[in-house]
């Protein structure tokens, strides 16, 4: 099931990008318009988490989140553009789960919503994603096909999270760079390439032949 | 008080003494007193004048030179008239009037430029937040429409914030006393989150990134080292040269932790090297036409000085190596076992 996300953001070009990106990485947004009607929507809505601008016109974050803390343990992530400590304590001391100064890195957003759903809600089954009868597991850091395993660095790991996320569309080394940065991994273009190979042996050698397809000048693709 | 300009002052006094003893001479010996009684009055009314021009100098003195000493002694010298005693000679009462009402516009001016100056830097702090919404929109795009265009755009956004946040430290800097919380905090996470915040600047500079192992807590304010972190990187990349490379390294010793970024780029000379940190240097790499501001180490020396994290940097020939060193607090660490 999808995860719920409730945007409280202001800025429209902001919130519009938010929901894209965050729709984009698999959770179900819902943007809040009016905000003296927040509390209401939170109702209606019941999100899993919520993102909460602190200024906000004819409101403001503290206190929309003190209310809601008096109904719901929900995670709520502050946003804002003013990093004094004051506001930090503020929102710490009202519940607020995180506090990300803007302009955020994206990484780091994702990374911090995802860690906070999965503490609130801690998933039952071992992590682990599948692509035409290939099966990575997050956790142990395995390939599987048919029955044969093979064990991978946590480079190539994250390589191939990102290509079966990305399953069937093209996936420039620019972006499996990026995404590895985001991760700590800092890798560059060489690197990249010899990890390729290196993931294309292991591939093999359990029957996964011309599983990673390049795609000259693009890309690799599943 | 000089003796000299006070004697100089008195002449009219003396001069009109001299003329009463002349006249009163004169009326004398015309009333036939001898001349032996005419100099002992002559005499006695000497010695008295003396006498009088001396204790009334002396008096002078010590209270003008207490006054004196007082101002000395004050910070703020401006304010002298508030613990001076009311003077009780007319004339001077004049000048105690004067000084008040110096001192007075003195402290409306003083109050006026600090409530501007209180404004400015309220409006400097409110500017860049109001800029860091559309500098968060456009990343959100360019994150969002991914292509080579928006990645160089994402590289200038990177160089625009680190131009804000220096502004806003640079602001903050004067009263970093309200600014900072110090906790224990991660020294790989805040490493990690300097590279996120220049990530794009260090990708397309093909920078090559490798660090030991960090994890390591001391106890700091994570927004500040993360900001000093910011301005080494920048200048890491600005001051890169052909293939280039940032290290991260620790060394924990006794009573502190030493983190040192060394990169390979053209270095600084030895001769540059002590004034790095001051104010407006820019130094021979600044004149060779890399927009250098003299700003940026200046700043992180300034923070560091607050936090009471030492920076130093070290440079032979070619790389330079900035090291920062959090004190460990024995009582801390102690406390908590």
């Amino acid at each position: 099931m999808k995860k719920k996300i409730l945007l409280i953001e202001d800025d429209f070009t902001i919130q519009t990008q938010l929901k894209t990106l965050l729709a984009g990485n698999g959770y179900e947004v819902f943007a809040v318009t009016n905000f003296s009607r927040a509390i209401g929507q939170i109702k209606d809505f019941l999100p899993h988490l919520v993102i909460l601008d602190i200024k906000l016109p004819g409101s403001n974050g503290f206190e929309i989140c003190s209310q809601i803390r008096t109904f719901s343990d929900i995670p709520i992530v502050f946003v804002t553009s003013s990093n004094t400590e004051m506001d930090e304590l503020n929102s710490i001391m009202l519940g607020g789960d995180a506090f990300i100064t803007k302009p955020y890195n994206t990484a780091i957003l994702l990374a911090k919503i995802g860690a906070l759903l999965k503490r609130a809600y801690p998933a039952s089954q071992p992590e682990m994603i599948s692509w035409n009868e290939a099966a990575l597991h997050l956790e142990s850091s395995m390939i599987e096909y048919k029955g044969q395993k093979a064990e991978l660095t946590k480079n190539e790991l994250k390589i191939l999270y990102y290509l079966f996320r990305n399953a069937g569309k093209i996936c420039s080394r620019n972006d499996i760079v990026d995404f590895l940065w985001d991760n700590q991994l800092y890798v560059d273009d060489n690197a990249l390439s010899v990890n390729m190979t290196r993931i294309r042996d292991k591939l093999e050698a359990i029957g996964l032949t011309g599983f990673i397809k390049t795609k000259h000048r693009q890309g690799y693709t599943l | 008080m000089s003796q000299k300009q006070y004697l100089k002052n008195q002449i009219p006094a003396v001069f009109v003494n001299l003329m009463g003893m002349l006249a009163l001479a004169l009326f004398l010996l015309a009333n036939g007193s001898s001349m032996h009684t005419v100099l002992f009055i002559f005499i006695v009314w000497l010695i008295i004048l003396i006498t009088y021009l001396s204790i009334t100098y002396y008096m002078r003195k010590k209270y003008m030179d207490t006054l004196l000493d007082m101002t000395e002694q004050l910070q703020e010298r401006y304010l002298i008239p508030e613990i001076m005693t009311i003077p009780d000679r007319a004339d001077d009462q004049v000048f105690y009037q004067i000084m008040k009402m110096a001192e007075k516009s003195m402290l409306e001016k003083i109050g006026e430029i600090q409530s501007e100056r209180k404004e400015y830097k309220e409006y400097i702090e409110q500017w860049i937040h109001e800029a860091k919404t559309p500098i968060t929109a456009m990343k959100l795009l360019c994150e969002n429409n991914r292509s080579s265009f928006a990645r160089d755009i994402l590289t200038e956004l990177e160089h625009i914030n680190q131009y804000t946040e220096q502004a806003l430290y640079y602001a903050r800097s004067e009263h970093t006393e309200k600014d900072y919380s110090v906790r224990e905090i991660n020294l790989c996470d805040v490493v990690h989150s300097a590279i996120a915040d220049n990530k794009y600047l260090l990708r397309q500079s093909n920078m090559t990134i490798t660090m030991d192992e960090l994890e390591c807590m001391v106890y700091t304010d994570d927004k500040w080292v993360r900001f000093i972190l910011n301005q080494i990187i920048g200048n890491a990349v600005k001051y890169r040269t052909g293939q280039p490379a940032l290290h991260f390294s620790m060394v924990k010793s006794n009573d502190k932790i030493v983190l040192s970024v060394s990169d390979n780029g053209m270095g600084i000379p030895q001769s540059d090297l002590p004034r790095i940190f001051e104010k407006g240097f820019t130094g021979q790499n600044g004149r060779t036409g890399k927009n250098s501001t003299g700003i940026g180490l200046y700043l992180c020396r300034r923070l560091c000085d607050k936090l009471g994290i030492g920076l130093t940097a070290h440079s032979e020939n070619k790389g330079t190596t900035i090291a920062l060193s959090f004190q460990i607090n024995d009582f801390v660490t102690g406390v908590q076992g």
